[in-house]
């Protein structure tokens, strides 16, 4: 026999059929094949994702009726509306009650000499407000929120009265 | 007697029939045959996967998941013969997948889940060869055992005086070789036909040429296979 014919061309290349992969290698393709697809997901982007999934939604179920979409984004619109009035509404609440002056003073000293040791020293503390309120304040109160001044002086501080 | 025996459409002879223009018979049986085959092929068929689709389809991936069990040893076959590399192949099949499991809510079963599956995978072969040009290395996998028993191996050891005095691996290498050296149109129908075991039919189907252009690469390859191993007998241990 000279050459090869084209039966023996066909049963050599026949013979190729016994070149298998590595043992367990068809056993584990599939798991690769998962963990390739996970990492495929996970490198597009968030609106890829998101996109692809409404996708699969809408091919899962499928939506015959064209009054369901002007429903739907209806629905997205009032949810929008309400959770964004709920995070409006908050603050509102707060400015309300910055708005009324709060009764803080502190005692001005009108004698500059005053100490601890002299008994029954009494001062004459002129109270004057903290702060002033007045219209150019009101709009600064109704965006800062409020705070607490520990200017308020002790009981013992308080003057005592003369009669 | 000027009526003539005429050919019909289903190329049948009927007698009595007014005589027509050979090439007219012809061309209308042909196109007849051509429409009736065309015809066959569009219609949806009954695919034994067709219950693994509509699953898939549906969203259950489990589905998806036993067609990849059941064709992926075969799908390997084919394309590391086109290959001859284990890396690539590996690489490719995952690919082929990939793109099978994106594309399937398209795929309309006017073929059968096999052929289309087999389309995708050829074509990203091919393409992937093309790319990858002549610069590639054989990687080839290991050969089973069980070919010592195969019959016929044991033919070709026994009458074919190259194959015998070569050993297993130094056969191996001779064949691969010979299939590179093959063009990539060729290499997949000799693939397909020679090591696959398909049929002429289905070959032109995956490939979507007709069945006389996959009859002509099978011959063009069968020659040059034939030249290449030559060498093979003449020096067949290097």
């Amino acid at each position: 026999m000279d050459e090869f014919n084209d039966n023996e061309i066909s049963k050599l290349l026949r013979l190729k059929r016994y070149e298998q992969p590595p043992p367990g290698y068809f056993e584990n393709f599939l798991h690769e094949f998962h963990r390739r697809q996970r990492d495929e997901l996970l490198r597009q982007p968030l609106w890829r994702i998101c996109l692809d999934r409404a996708h699969e939604f809408k091919f899962r179920f499928p939506v015959r009726s064209l009054a369901s979409y002007p429903a739907a984004v209806a629905a997205v619109l009032v949810c929008g509306a309400i959770i964004s009035l709920k995070i409006y509404q908050q603050p509102e609440t707060t400015q309300v009650a910055l708005q009324s002056p709060p009764a803080l003073s502190t005692p001005t000293s009108t004698d500059a000499q005053w100490t601890l040791a002299s008994p029954g020293a009494t001062r004459t503390f002129r109270m004057q407000p903290l702060h002033r309120f007045d219209a150019s304040t009101q709009t600064h109160w109704a965006t800062t929120p409020p705070r607490y001044v520990l200017d308020s002086v002790p009981v013992s501080y308080e003057p005592t009265f003369r009669f | 007697m000027d009526r003539v025996l005429a050919l019909s459409a289903t190329g049948r002879i009927r007698r009595g029939e007014p005589a027509r223009r050979i090439s007219d018979l012809l061309s209308s049986g042909l196109d007849a045959r051509a429409k009736s085959k065309r015809q066959a092929m569009d219609q949806p068929r009954t695919d034994e996967d067709q219950e693994l689709l509509t699953r898939t389809k549906s969203g259950d991936a489990s589905a998806f998941d036993q067609l990849v069990i059941k064709y992926t040893p075969r799908l390997y076959g084919l394309v590391y013969n086109m290959t001859a590399n284990h890396e690539d192949t590996n690489d490719l099949l995952q690919d082929i997948f990939s793109k099978a499991y994106k594309a399937i809510r398209g795929f309309r079963g006017k073929s059968t889940f096999y052929t289309w599956i087999h389309s995708i995978a050829v074509n990203m072969t091919l393409n992937f060869l093309k790319k990858r040009g002549r610069r590639f290395q054989l990687s080839l996998d290991d050969v089973d055992a069980s070919i010592q028993n195969d019959k016929e191996f044991l033919e070709a050891t026994a009458t074919s005086s190259p194959v015998r005095e070569a050993d297993l691996s130094e056969l191996q290498r001779r064949l691969n070789e010979a299939m590179m050296k093959l063009s990539d149109d060729h290499r997949a129908v000799v693939t397909m036909f020679h090591i696959q075991g398909m049929p002429h039919a289905e070959i032109s189907k995956i490939l979507r040429v007709s069945e006389g252009t996959v009859r002509s690469r099978l011959f063009y390859a069968n020659r040059q296979l034939q030249n290449y191993l030559d060498e093979f007998r003449k020096n067949p241990v290097s």
